[in-house]
C-alpha cells in the first residue's frame, strides 16, 4: 500500500538505497559481538581475539571438564526449575481475575503486575536484599535467590496466559456447564487444555530468563555461583577463550529454549486446526 | 448459570465476561487466584521498595541500623563531589544513549514498515529481538572482546594499518558504555517505532504528498505527531532501565564510565544500606519524575478491558 507514493517523489530511489544501507548496519552492529564471540570460542589464539591463530575445540574440552562450571550449572538448572515452577504457578492463577473478574482499575492493576519487569532489576535486588538479611534475618542462598528472580519472571508468566484467556471465547465453558460439568471438570476438561500452550510458552520463557538472570542473583545468591555470576567473576581476571566457550554455550541454550517458547504455541495452534479439519 | 447464559446476547462482550468469571466461583472466589501473587509481589516487591524507601532516610550507627528519621544520607550524597558528579553523569549518559537509540531505530523501523514486503517484516523483526532473548550478561560480555586497547576493533584498525595506536573511542571509557547500552536497548525502542508505524495511515501521507508536501514535510507534520506516543513510550523503555544500569559501565566503562548503579553496588556490598538505599532512590525518584512528564502521551493499552 505505501509502494505507489514513492512514484510521487524523484530521489525516492536514492532514500530507498540509503535506508536499506543503514538497516544492514543496524544488522551488522546487532550480530557482529555475538558472531565474533561464538568465533573466538573456536579460535585457537590462547588470548581470545584477533588474530584467528586456528581452529580448535579445546575450550570446550576445558569447560567440560571444569568442576566449578559444573558446580555453578547445577545450581543454575536448580534455581531455574524453582523459579519456572513458583512463577508458572503463581503467574496462570493470577491472570484469571485479571481477564474476568469484575475489577475495580483493572488497568492499574495490570500496570501494577508488570512493574517489575519495568523498573530496573538492580531496585529490586538490593530491596530485596534488604529484606532478607536486615528484616528476615535470612542467610543468602539459592533459594533467596529464585524467591528475587521469581519476582520479575511471573509477569512474563502473566502477561502470555492473560492474552491467551482474553482470547479464547467464554461460550465454550458456559457450554461445559449446561452439560453439567463442575467448576473442576470445566478447569481441567475446557480450560486448561485450551490454556497449555500458553502456560507452557510461560514455562518455558521463565526458565531461560532465569538461566540468564545476572542482577538481581548477583545480590541474593550470597556464596554460590550461577553460570552468568560465574562469567562474571571470571570477567574481572580478564577474558579468556573458556569463557567464550561457555558464554557461547549458554547463548546457543537460550536460543533454543526461545525458539521453543514461540514455536510450541503456533504448532499447537496448526495441529488443532488440521485436527478440527480432518473432523469436519 | 442459568441467569447469567439467558439475559445475555452473546453479542455483549461485558455481559459474556462477567459470566464467564461468575463461572469460575462467584463473589470474592473470583479474586482468589490473586491470591499467591498478592503474596509473592506484597511480600517480596512491595514491601522491599517500601523498607528501601524508610531505609534511606534512617541512619546507621555503629554498623546498627537506627529508626530516626533524617535527610543525612541524601546529605551525604550530595556532599561528595564524586557521588554528586556521577548522578549528573549517569543523567547525561542515559539521555545521550536514549537518544542514539531512538535515532538509530527510527529509520530503521521506517524502512521496515516502508520498503519491506509484509510476510517478511515478521521475520525480520524476530530478528531484531533475537539478541534482546538471550543473556544480558553475555550481551556486554561480547563487546568486552571488541573494545578496549587489545580489542576486535583496534586489533582490527592497526592490523589493516589504518591507525598505528588504539583508537580512545574505541578503550573503555564512557563512549564506550554509550554503545553498549545503544546496543542492550534497541530492541526495545525498534519494537515499540515499529508498532507505532505499522498503525500510521499511510493514506494521510499520500494525501500529505498529493496536497504538494515534499516527503521531509510530510514526514514533519503529518507522520511525527501522530508517532509521539510511540517515541514517548520507545523513550521511556530505553531510558528507565539505563538509568539503574550496573554491568555496562562496569565492565567496558573503566574508569571515568561509573553511573549511579555502581554506586549503589559498592554502597550495598560495603554494607552501607542507609546511604546505598537513598541513592537508588535517587534512581525511582528518576523514574517517577518522568513518568510524570510524559503521563500525558503515554501509549498505556488496556488489552484485557473491553
Amino acid at each position: 500500500m505505501p509502494r505507489d507514493v514513492e512514484v510521487v517523489s524523484p530521489r525516492a530511489g536514492l532514500v530507498r538505497g540509503l535506508l536499506g544501507g543503514w538497516a544492514a548496519l543496524v544488522y551488522v552492529f546487532l550480530f557482529a559481538p555475538i558472531v565474533l564471540l561464538v568465533a573466538f570460542s573456536f579460535n585457537a589464539n590462547k588470548y581470545g581475539t584477533f588474530p584467528f591463530t586456528g581452529w580448535t575445540t579445546q575450550w570446550y574440552g576445558e569447560v567440560f571438564g571444569n568442576y566449578q562450571i559444573k558446580d555453578a550449572l547445577t545450581t543454575t538448572l536448580k534455581v531455574a526449575v524453582e523459579v519456572t515452577v513458583l512463577s508458572t504457578v503463581v503467574g496462570t492463577a493470577a491472570a484469571f481475575p485479571l481477564v474476568r473478574s469484575r475489577l475495580p482499575f483493572r488497568s492499574g492493576v495490570r500496570i501494577g503486575m508488570t512493574l517489575p519487569i519495568m523498573i530496573p532489576g538492580l531496585l529490586i535486588g538490593v530491596s530485596l536484599l534488604i529484606l532478607f538479611t536486615s528484616v528476615f534475618h535470612f542467610q543468602l542462598s539459592p533459594q533467596t535467590a529464585v524467591i528475587g528472580q521469581a519476582v520479575y519472571t511471573t509477569p512474563f508468566v502473566l502477561l502470555l496466559v492473560a492474552a491467551r484467556l482474553q482470547g479464547f471465547d467464554p461460550a465454550l465453558e458456559r457450554a461445559a456447564s449446561d452439560l453439567g460439568a463442575n467448576t473442576y471438570k470445566r478447569l481441567r476438561y475446557v480450560v486448561l487444555p485450551l490454556i497449555a500452550p500458553a502456560v507452557f510458552a510461560g514455562a518455558l520463557l521463565a526458565f531461560t530468563l532465569s538461566l540468564d538472570e545476572f542482577i538481581i542473583t548477583l545480590f541474593l545468591i550470597g556464596g554460590h555461583n550461577t553460570l552468568p555470576i560465574y562469567i562474571y567473576t571470571q570477567v574481572k581476571f580478564g577474558i579468556t577463550p573458556e569463557v567464550n566457550a561457555l558464554a557461547s554455550l549458554l547463548l546457543a541454550a537460550s536460543l533454543v529454549l526461545i525458539g521453543l517458547a514461540f514455536a510450541v504455541p503456533v504448532a499447537a495452534r496448526k495441529a488443532r486446526q488440521s485436527l478440527r479439519l480432518r473432523r469436519a | 448459570m442459568a441467569e447469567a447464559a439467558a439475559p445475555a446476547p452473546p453479542a455483549q462482550p461485558v455481559e459474556t465476561r462477567s459470566a464467564a468469571g461468575r463461572g469460575l466461583g462467584a463473589g470474592l472466589g473470583q479474586y482468589a487466584g490473586f491470591l499467591p501473587a498478592l503474596v509473592l509481589y506484597g511480600v517480596f516487591f512491595l514491601v522491599p521498595l517500601a523498607l528501601i524507601v524508610a531505609y534511606s532516610f534512617w541512619q546507621t550507627v555503629d554498623y546498627n541500623v537506627v529508626h530516626d528519621w533524617t535527610l543525612d544520607n541524601y546529605r551525604y550524597f550530595f556532599s561528595v563531589p564524586t557521588y554528586a558528579r556521577t548522578l549528573w553523569a549517569t543523567i547525561w549518559v542515559s539521555l545521550a544513549a536514549t537518544a542514539l537509540t531512538i535515532g538509530i531505530a527510527f529509520p530503521f523501523a521506517y524502512w521496515l514498515v516502508r520498503y519491506v514486503p509484509k510476510r517478511l517484516q515478521g521475520l525480520l523483526l524476530v530478528l531484531v529481538i533475537l539478541p534482546f532473548w538471550t543473556s544480558y550478561l553475555l550481551r556486554v560480555y561480547s563487546w568486552l572482546n571488541i573494545l578496549g586497547p587489545e580489542g576486535a576493533i583496534n586489533r582490527f584498525l592497526q592490523w589493516i594499518g589504518l591507525t598505528d595506536h588504539p583508537i580512545s573511542f574505541f578503550l573503555y571509557d564512557r563512549p564506550a558504555v554509550i554503545l553498549v547500552l545503544v546496543y542492550l536497548y534497541f530492541p526495545f525502542a525498534a519494537l515499540t517505532l515499529y508498532a507505532s508505524l505499522q498503525r500510521f495511515d499511510w493514506d494521510q501521507f499520500k494525501a500529505a504528498m498529493d496536497l504538494g508536501a515534499p516527503p521531509r514535510t510530510a514526514i514533519r507534520k503529518i507522520l511525527l505527531p501522530q508517532m509521539k506516543p510511540g517515541i514517548v513510550t520507545a523513550v521511556i523503555f530505553v531510558f528507565i532501565p539505563i538509568l539503574g544500569e550496573y554491568l555496562a559501565p562496569q565492565l567496558v566503562g573503566g574508569a571515568r564510565g561509573v553511573m549511579i548503579g555502581n554506586l549503589i553496588v559498592n554502597f550495598f556490598s560495603g554494607a552501607q544500606y542507609t546511604r546505598g538505599a537513598a541513592a537508588a532512590l535517587l534512581i525511582a525518584a528518576l523514574i517517577v519524575v518522568l513518568l510524570v512528564i510524559f503521563r500525558r502521551s503515554l501509549e498505556v493499552k488496556d488489552p484485557y478491558a473491553t
